[in-house]
């Protein structure tokens, strides 16, 4: 989104005219709620299962939640649109400079945040400075065969193109790097760069009301930059002044957070 | 002639007491040797309440600080309460409130030594092992805290094949400096004045027991130059430690300031802070000078009511200083503006521990004013250290309402839950055991008062009769 | 010839060891020759000695030249060697700059003050030194030297301005 208000901007050199590549458009009216997106993250990110008791106490994992407000009992129930949470990538993402050992950084080619497990020592700095708590924390070793023998044939579901975190590592959703990093070696070897529509992360690839547009921002004919440009599209927490990179559109009942 | 008019009562005079400048340390001189006598004597008794004390503390840490921390690491920290959003909870209340309370050391040691207050000089080595021993237990909280505790010497500069260095931008280097910085200062400092006594507790040791202190005590005689030097390095000290202490809890404060989080993002923290960490730190120095004194033998001689008089000054004055400082904080979200600030501040008042709140703002504010203006009360050791507690009590509260209460209102509703501590409970009892543990074992091994010092203070103070008075004179030999 | 030896004279308080001073110093003992060694800090002012020069000041600012480049290196070379894109801020910030400097400068500052001190007074000294326990008992020794068939006349003098004892100083492990 440009810089309406023309205010001056005094940090670093990747600034607003390198808008980054990939982004993201969520239209909230088309959403219905399925969290097929969420299952199809975890299986696709080797999200690990934290069970019902951890799951109660709000240490799920999951990338990508569907939050859902309401109001009233059944059958005069009121609600907002459902609304996907995930990572914003935002570009001046306020996870990364509290990040004590640079585990958490910003790509500058994919303009995207990175999350770097084997650096994060587990301080939760990040987690606790991401205004949209979309950040998870692995709390166990969700992913122990050990200590959770009901997952060993899970195992076998595991994404080879995706690291298993251990416990007191940060995670969150990446954009599906690992398929953006695919399509790219793809495009080197044709050489040519790499085309809206190469890549589909899980969420998008899952989402039955295609509600969900995934591609190059940078690319003004793309898919998504078209879909960026819909009246009704808005971005989360505005005010922080993250610039997130993903723009959601309005859903019908015209809610917004709460 | 008309009747005689009753005479009015005689107005009933008023008498004073004229206090006996005797009572004061400083004018109670007693030859060095004497005491000398009398602190090794307290350093070397110890009755069987002492090892009572002692064993328990060493159970209470083996259990709730050592073999709690094993199952910590061992099980990762899904065994504490820490949850999504309360990623912080008690491990960063507990190194908080440990800073807090090592503020005091420094403040008493430096602080009073530059202003040059007579009153502090019994009692500036058992403050500076508190600070010692608080950012003890501060770091061993921050341990706690991380996911991945063993690669924690990441955090540490040093170059490596991987060419990574940590991220200064990040609050949490900056703590990491700076609190590194205060522990090594404030050990040092707390080494230098030492020096002397441990020296004479060398000169009257026997046996296989003089090795350490021989070795500890460095050589040291008392030499013209060896005194120059030791005060030029002390003064140094006591000059620099004071902006590096404001610094300290500043910076710990910044970990909170510099995030986005409604409640945190708070331009006042700093100050607030650091007033808040001397607020605990005098109330703990209260609590131990008591502990001191009506524990080990002779201490009544060195610590007096005045010292307990002036320690309870200095938290009243703070107390006061918490208050305008916590009012400040709490007006600008009470006003309006920051819808999520106003929904935190209503969770924090009306929610489901709105008590806490309530018992923040007695023990810190409502206790010590209506205590603490009393000469007498605050001359009274016991009645002081009470009011200490409380005020711990009621400081750790407050670092408990600002990190795991705060963390619970976001600006995501949807993920709003409350923190249900569990193995930071033991942790917690742990630390304060370890605390008071090194603190016991302390008292057996290094003399707690500075002899010289008293003596030195003791020397400077005159009584010169004025009138029919004998007034104190202060003369600043050095 | 009469060998020298050195003694030294045990006061018990201020006033004596100034009038013992004055003894020596009539009796021909050089400020230099003489060393005061007392339980409590005394200055030179009170037993009118030119005070002790202490170097730890020059060491101490030493350190804190040495901590201000230590922490410039930390805030802005290790991004140098490695730079990281983090948050939309500059990769040399200069709030974080003042906040690194001032950490070491002050750890420079006062850790060389501390080490200064073992410098310059010569810490940890574990050989023999002339010594005696009363000191720290809050005596004060005044340790001079002074040919043996001297002694009985710088005894007598000493004694008569009100030392305690005068002894030849034994060079003793402390």
């Amino acid at each position: 989104m440009a810089n309406d208000l023309q205010l001056p901007v005094f940090t670093n050199t990747s600034e607003q005219e390198v808008s980054g590549k990939w982004g993201m458009v969520i239209d909230q009216d088309l959403c219905t709620g399925c969290q097929a997106c969420v299952a199809a993250c975890s299986m696709e990110n080797n999200v690990p299962f934290v069970g019902e008791e951890d799951a109660n106490y709000g240490r799920s994992m999951h990338w990508i939640r569907i939050e859902r407000f309401w109001s009233g009992t059944f059958p005069e129930v009121k609600m907002t649109p459902y609304q996907p949470m995930l990572c914003q990538q935002c570009h001046n993402a306020p996870c990364e400079p509290v990040c004590p050992v640079f585990a958490s950084v910003h790509s500058a080619s994919e303009d995207t945040n990175l999350q770097v497990y084997n650096r994060c020592v587990g301080t939760r700095y990040c987690a606790n400075n991401c205004p949209y708590q979309v950040r998870v924390f692995n709390w166990r070793d969700y992913t122990d065969a050990r200590a959770r023998p009901w997952l060993t044939s899970l195992q076998n579901q595991l994404s080879p193109d995706v690291t298993v975190r251990r416990r007191g590592v940060m995670e969150k959703c990446t954009f599906c790097i690992q398929r953006i990093h695919q399509a790219e070696q793809v495009a080197a070897s044709e050489n040519r760069s790499i085309a809206d529509g190469d890549v589909t992360p899980a969420c998008a690839q899952a989402c039955p009301a295609d509600a969900i547009v995934f591609g190059r921002i940078d690319d003004p004919n793309s898919r998504v930059s078209q879909a960026a440009l819909n009246a009704r599209g808005y971005h989360q927490l505005d005010e922080l002044r993250t610039t997130p990179r993903i723009t959601y559109l309005h859903g019908a009942s015209n809610g917004s957070n709460g | 002639m008309a009747a005689t008019a009753k005479s009015l009562p005689q107005p009933r005079a008023r008498v004073a007491e004229h206090e006996d400048p005797r009572v004061h340390l400083m004018h109670d001189p007693r030859p060095r040797g004497e005491m000398n006598d009398m602190v090794l004597e307290s350093m070397h008794t110890a009755t069987w309440r002492y090892w009572i004390a002692t064993g328990t503390l060493t159970f209470l840490v083996l259990t709730c600080f050592v073999f709690a921390w094993y199952y910590l690491i061992a099980n990762g920290l899904g065994v504490a309460g820490v949850n999504r959003p309360v990623y912080w909870g008690i491990f960063l209340v507990n190194t908080v409130f440990w800073i807090g309370i090592s503020h005091a050391g420094t403040f008493i040691s430096a602080i009073l030594r530059v202003m040059k207050i007579e009153g502090r000089r019994p009692f500036t080595r058992a403050a500076e092992l508190m600070t010692t021993f608080g950012l003890v237990q501060a770091g061993a909280s921050i341990f706690m805290h991380m996911g991945r505790v063993w690669l924690a010497y990441w955090l540490f500069p040093f170059p490596n094949e991987r060419g990574l260095w940590p991220d200064f931008h990040s609050p949490l280097m900056w703590d990491f400096l700076a609190i590194n910085t205060y522990l090594l200062c404030s050990t040092m400092y707390l080494f230098l004045p030492l020096i002397p006594d441990l020296a004479m507790v060398r000169d009257r040791a026997k046996g296989w027991q003089k090795i350490p202190y021989r070795i500890l005590a460095l050589g040291f005689r008392g030499t013209e130059g060896e005194w120059k030097n030791l005060h030029t390095a002390m003064n140094i000290f006591a000059f620099a430690i004071i902006p590096v202490m404001f610094s300290v809890h500043t910076i710990v404060s910044w970990d909170f300031a510099m995030a986005t989080r409604p409640g945190w993002s708070s331009t006042v923290f700093g100050p607030y802070f650091v007033i808040g960490a001397l607020h605990s730190g005098m109330a703990a120095v209260a609590i131990v000078l008591f502990l001191i004194r009506s524990t080990m033998k002779n201490m009544k001689y060195f610590l007096r009511p005045e010292h307990f008089n002036l320690i309870g000054m200095l938290m009243l004055l703070v107390s006061m200083a918490w208050a305008y400082f916590y009012f400040n904080d709490y007006l600008v979200p009470w006003y309006g503006g920051d819808k999520w600030e106003k929904i935190l501040q209503e969770f924090t008042e009306k929610g489901p521990i709105w008590w806490l709140w309530y018992v923040m703002l007695i023990c810190n504010v409502a206790i010590p004013w209506l205590i603490l203006w009393r000469k007498k009360w605050r001359s009274t050791p016991w009645l002081l250290a009470i009011v200490g507690v409380f005020i711990n009590i009621g400081m750790w509260i407050e670092r408990y309402v600002i990190i795991p209460e705060a963390l619970t209102i976001n600006r995501m509703p949807f993920t709003w839950r409350i923190y249900i501590p569990h193995v930071e409970i033991f942790l917690t009892i742990g630390t304060v055991s370890l605390f008071l543990l090194l603190y016991m074992l302390a008292s057996r091994v290094i003399p707690l008062i500075p002899v010289w010092e008293v003596q030195e203070g003791q020397e400077s103070h005159t009584l010169r009769r004025v009138g029919k008075a004998e007034l104190s004179t202060l003369t600043n030999i050095e | 010839m009469a060998e020298n030896i050195t003694l030294l004279a045990l006061f018990e308080d201020i006033e004596p060891a100034v009038r013992g001073i004055d003894r020596l110093r009539e009796l021909g003992v050089s400020d230099q020759d003489l060393n005061v060694i007392s339980g409590v800090p005394i200055p030179g002012r009170v037993l009118g000695r030119p005070g002790a020069i202490t170097n730890v000041a020059k060491i101490a600012i030493a350190g804190a030249i040495f901590g201000l480049f230590f922490g410039l290196a930390l805030i802005y070379g290790t991004p140098y060697l490695y730079p990281l894109l983090v948050g939309g801020q500059p990769i040399y910030p200069i709030p974080m700059g003042w906040i690194v400097m001032f950490e070491m400068t002050m750890l420079g500052l006062m850790g060389f003050a501390f080490l200064g001190l073992f410098v310059d007074s010569g810490f940890p000294a574990y050989t023999p030194m002339n010594y005696v326990p009363e000191i720290s008992d809050g005596r004060i020794a005044l340790l001079f030297p002074c040919s043996d068939d001297e002694r009985g006349k710088f005894s007598d003098a000493l004694k008569s301005a009100g030392a305690e004892s005068v002894e030849p100083a034994e060079a003793r492990h402390l």
